[in-house]
């Protein structure tokens, strides 16, 4: 027992050193771990602990696949539990409400007019930042999840411009073939990258009554409307439109290597802006195309797919005031402005005019002011496994495991077995 | 000496054959180090399109700057501290208990190793989770000690049992004699028996500290801050945060094993007896 | 006296025995790790053997298991007998053929990604070098050969350590049968079915038993590799426990299949220790 008893004093001993310090540490949980954004954000905290020489900014990054697989998680329900940490809004903030893990943000954000800085749609109930109608969720960048980046010289050397339709989306890619180009690179390992991209997809061809119930476990995936949006997919399948490894290959490396220019389009979310600025040779060009009209009769036919996220301060911080000042200065006028140059559209009102934007981000900023619809994310709005079941089965279709059919019955069987969630 | 003649025998075409087919396989086996080595000091580019032979340039910056980005002086220096305070807990623990399993009579003795013996076909992550909330519920997790106390205990039942196997090759003639000069079972086990069985304990010793360094999913799952986390689990982030910038991963790749690999040439006979022994005796 | 075995014991119950014990109870229940546990009875254990990635999880393992059989305890034994020599150099081959063993299995994962990589990777810039550029294959994106190409970097891995023990026990057979043989005429492959192998009987059910227990923990090099995917082709119980116990607060279903885990592991290892007893093997 001697030694065990050693160990616990050492223990106390440990536990002590932490408390005893006199600066406030706060903890801030991210899946930025590189590019343009993350700059800014090491820069922000950098001011902001000058400023309030009594706090310290701890920072702990995870990459991003991680980070919602295990490593937030785990976090949450560890000790000590961040203090802040960055979260997608819809649902991962209504079960974080839930569980107890969420705070209040109400009167943090009564206080000052803080709310008011924000564009009042992010604080619309669709926004998804809201539980029972209170806030618990800090925009801090309007997402757009999916949109078909371009490399503009490649597009350029073979005479191509961006599709209207999605006869000439598939004409296009087949023109690509021939010349012997990945014609879309797509890293697919954690099945989010092409989920998203083949919810959008379903979203623009399934009738949305249909496509809800499914997500909702109220009714089946194996439709007419979800078997239509699967055979889209593999249409560009059998055209051969997707890299070989799309399969086993991360999203980063898959995003350098459209950044290298190995690769002439990558449908990903409108965080690539921050990464090419990192990444890319000067020469490299590029734009984006949101996903063609499928069907010109559905109402969303010309939506785009996006999501806010943002910050969380954890209910069982003991620092939450000093997580709210952070968290005020993050979101003040100047450090937006440095956060939108980096490619990260803001939602306080007025700061993406006032930013001197680059073409990219200018483009994602008139997409989303222009689009008649928005829709969320399936992962973001619905229970996970059942996103993440669609996901799993839309890519079997994309490199040719399965059938559409056979993955509209296998996803309905998995579905089932989760169990109502 | 006729062995070393034996040696120096000039070899038969046989002999030449056999040397050379071990030869080429142990090439094989050992190239993707060296290609690991050699593509460290490349650039990404060059990785690309010279996969073989040497770099055009050394590129020694690209250590700097993996060591710098990875803060892989302060992974070393965490590995060192929780691979040295476990072992020695798992290392001492399991000798006094091999003592008593051998040397002594308690009630209990038969159920203590029965116990222990559990732990030896019992693969860690069936415990994981379970773990997991409970170093939650006692504080730990996020601390060393998440890693050293149950790096410690699951090294237990490989460690005792080995021990026991060794204390039993060796004769007690020894401690007896201590006995009867009057000396406790405290100082009979601290100054006859841990000298004698010190071989087999340094050989623990190796075997532990090969298993606790490189031990992963609980450094994955109990600790979270940065600058808290292990070499295995820092390597792996480093891998997810870096993963396209090759020469980078390669060089903190090169920088997590070389060291490793050196120690391991200079200590190759512990080792391989370490290793070994959980196998044979 | 019983202050020698405190010590181990506390240890091993607090951090082995404790949690293995609070699993069985946890796995009956709805528990998201905060909130106080529900009694769910078996609610749990119907949906693992209704989970079809959690079964096949297991042909993975066990699929797996039967290629470290080949590629580390077989090969492991082969390299052993042709590396068995006093000769010069011979030792320093062995060390080498050894030195993959103390790398970490995150390390040696990592490596191994970069190897098996589909552009930039060592294996496909070999095959374009040698003009067979049509066979590159992006090994760990194709559900065929993603689980063999982990079975083959484990078997780099770990081949060395049995290389080791097979080593140590071929020098404990007097040489002299060896000799006996020769005189009759007997050739090294003979030589090696009529006296090697069945003289390393022992040592290769240990070696077995090792490979089995150890493969049911394999879970390093899958999780750097592949996670388990792609498609969950390399799926095996240790990582679909960590993504199911993890994901969406269900602890509680990720406990109920490490209980499953330790039962399989338990009668498998128990059934084969019986197994080699009755062939004269007693150990443990």
């Amino acid at each position: 027992m001697q030694m065990f008893r050693g160990v616990l004093a050492g223990l106390t001993l440990l536990a002590m050193s932490g408390t005893a310090l006199a600066v406030t540490e706060i903890r801030i949980t991210h899946a930025t771990t590189g590019g343009a954004e993350k700059e800014v954000l090491d820069q922000i905290v950098a001011d902001f602990e000058a400023a309030n020489p009594d706090i310290k900014v701890v920072q702990i990054p995870f990459d991003d696949d991680t980070y919602s697989d295990t490593g937030l998680i785990t976090q949450l329900q560890g000790n000590p539990v961040p203090d802040i940490y960055f979260q997608w809004a819809g649902y991962p903030v209504a079960r974080d409400a839930n569980a107890g893990y969420a705070a209040d943000l109400t009167d943090a954000l009564k206080s000052d007019g803080w709310g008011d800085t924000f564009v009042p749609s992010v604080w619309s109930a669709g926004a998804g930042t809201m539980v029972d109608g209170k806030p618990y969720l800090i925009p801090a960048s309007l997402d757009v999840t999916n949109t078909i980046w371009y490399n503009k010289t490649i597009f350029a050397e073979d005479g191509l411009t961006p599709p209207k339709t999605w006869e000439e989306f598939l004409a296009l890619i087949k023109v690509l073939v021939e010349k012997g180009e990945t014609p879309i690179i797509e890293g697919n390992q954690e099945f989010w990258p092409f989920g998203n991209w083949a919810s959008h997809i379903a979203a623009k061809v399934v009738p949305p009554e249909e496509y809800a119930a499914a997500f909702e476990q109220t009714g089946k995936f194996n439709t007419a409307g979800f078997l239509k949006a699967l055979n889209h997919i593999q249409e560009l399948h059998t055209i051969g439109a997707f890299n070989k490894d799309m399969a086993g290959l991360g999203a980063d490396p898959a995003m350098a290597t459209f950044i290298e220019g190995a690769a002439v389009m990558h449908p990903i979310g409108s965080w690539l802006i921050g990464t090419a600025k990192e990444l890319g040779d000067a020469d490299f060009d590029y734009a984006s195309f949101d996903t063609p009209v499928i069907d010109p009769t559905h109402p969303l036919k010309d939506s785009v797919i996006g999501t806010v996220t943002g910050w969380v301060v954890h209910a069982k911080s003991t620092h939450q005031a000093e997580a709210v000042r952070f968290l005020k200065f993050y979101t003040n006028e100047a450090n937006q402005i440095k956060r939108a140059e980096a490619g990260s559209l803001s939602p306080i009102k007025g700061v993406n005019e006032k930013a001197n934007l680059d073409p990219q981000t200018k483009q994602m900023a008139e997409m989303l002011a222009t689009a008649p619809a928005m829709v969320p994310p399936p992962d973001t709005t619905y229970p996970v496994p059942v996103a993440e079941a669609y996901y799993q089965a839309a890519a079997m279709v994309a490199t040719g495991e399965k059938t559409p059919v056979d993955a509209l019955v296998w996803l309905d069987d998995t579905v089932a077995v989760i169990g109502k969630q | 000496m006729s062995a070393s003649r034996a040696i120096d025998r000039p070899r038969s075409a046989a002999e030449w054959l056999r040397f050379g087919v071990g030869a080429a396989l142990v090439a094989v086996m050992f190239y993707p180090t060296v290609w690991m080595v050699l593509s460290a000091f490349k650039s990404n580019r060059e990785i690309f399109r010279q996969p073989f032979g040497l770099p055009a340039s050394w590129r020694w910056e690209n250590f700097l700057e993996a060591w710098e980005k990875g803060g892989l002086g302060q992974l070393y220096l965490n590995s060192l501290f929780v691979t040295a305070i476990a072992v020695t807990l798992a290392v001492g623990a399991a000798t006094a208990a091999a003592f008593a399993f051998t040397r002594l009579e308690f009630p209990g003795r038969r159920l203590c190793y029965r116990l222990l013996l559990v732990g030896l076909l019992l693969p860690p992550p069936t415990v994981a989770i379970p773990l997991f909330t409970q170093l939650r519920d006692m504080g730990l997790l996020n601390t060393p000690w998440a890693l050293i106390l149950p790096g410690a205990a699951w090294s237990l039942s490989l460690t005792v049992f080995l021990m026991r196997s060794y204390f039993n090759t060796v004769r007690p003639d020894m401690e007896e004699a201590a006995r009867i000069d009057g000396a406790n079972i405290a100082q009979i086990f601290a100054f006859v028996s841990v000298p004698m069985v010190w071989p087999a304990m340094l050989t623990m010793i190796i075997l532990n500290t090969i298993n606790i360094w490189n031990e992963l999913l609980f450094a994955l799952l109990f600790i979270v801050d940065e600058d808290k986390r292990t070499l295995p689990v820092g390597l792996v982030r480093f891998y997810g945060y870096h993963s396209t910038d090759y020469a980078l991963v390669f060089a903190a790749l090169s920088i997590t094993t070389i060291p490793i690999l050196i120690l391991y040439f200079i200590l190759q006979r512990h080792v391989i007896a370490g290793l070994s022994s959980t196998a044979m005796d | 006296m019983l202050w020698f075995v405190a010590p181990a014991m506390v240890l091993f119950g607090l951090f082995v025995l404790w949690p293995m014990a609070s699993a069985f109870y946890y796995a009956f229940t709805k528990w998201d790790g905060f909130t106080a546990p529900v009694w769910v009875g078996l609610a749990n254990f119907q949906r693992a053997f209704a989970d079809s990635v959690h079964l096949m999880s297991y042909v993975h393992v066990v699929l797996y298991i039967l290629g470290t059989f080949v590629f580390e305890v077989s090969f492991g034994l082969v390299v052993a007998v042709l590396l068995n020599s006093d000769r010069r150099g011979f030792e320093f081959l062995r060390g080498l053929f050894f030195s993959p063993v103390v790398l970490s299995m995150s390390a040696a994962g990592v490596l191994w990604a970069f190897v098996l990589d589909y552009r930039s990777g060592l294996v496909n810039a070999l095959l374009k070098a040698m003009g067979a550029g049509d066979l590159a294959q992006p090994w760990l994106s194709q559900p065929t050969t993603a689980l063999i190409a982990i079975t083959i970097v484990s078997g780099w891995k770990y081949s060395g350590f049995y290389m080791v023990i097979f080593f140590a026990a071929l020098r404990r057979i007097p040489r002299n049968i060896y000799e006996a043989a020769r005189l009759d005429g007997a050739g090294p492959v003979r030589m090696f079915f009529s006296i090697t192998l069945p003289l390393l009987r022992q040592n290769i059910m240990v070696a077995i038993l090792l490979a089995v227990t150890g493969g049911f923990a394999g879970f390093d090099l899958f999780f750097t590799m592949t996670n388990g995917g792609p498609f969950s082709a390399t799926e095996v119980p240790a990582t679909w426990i960590m993504k199911q116990a993890f994901d969406q607060n269900q602890l509680s279903y990720g406990i109920a299949l490490t209980v499953i885990l330790t039962i399989v592991v338990m009668v498998v290892s128990i059934v084969y220790l019986r197994f080699s007893e009755r062939v004269g093997v007693a150990r443990y």
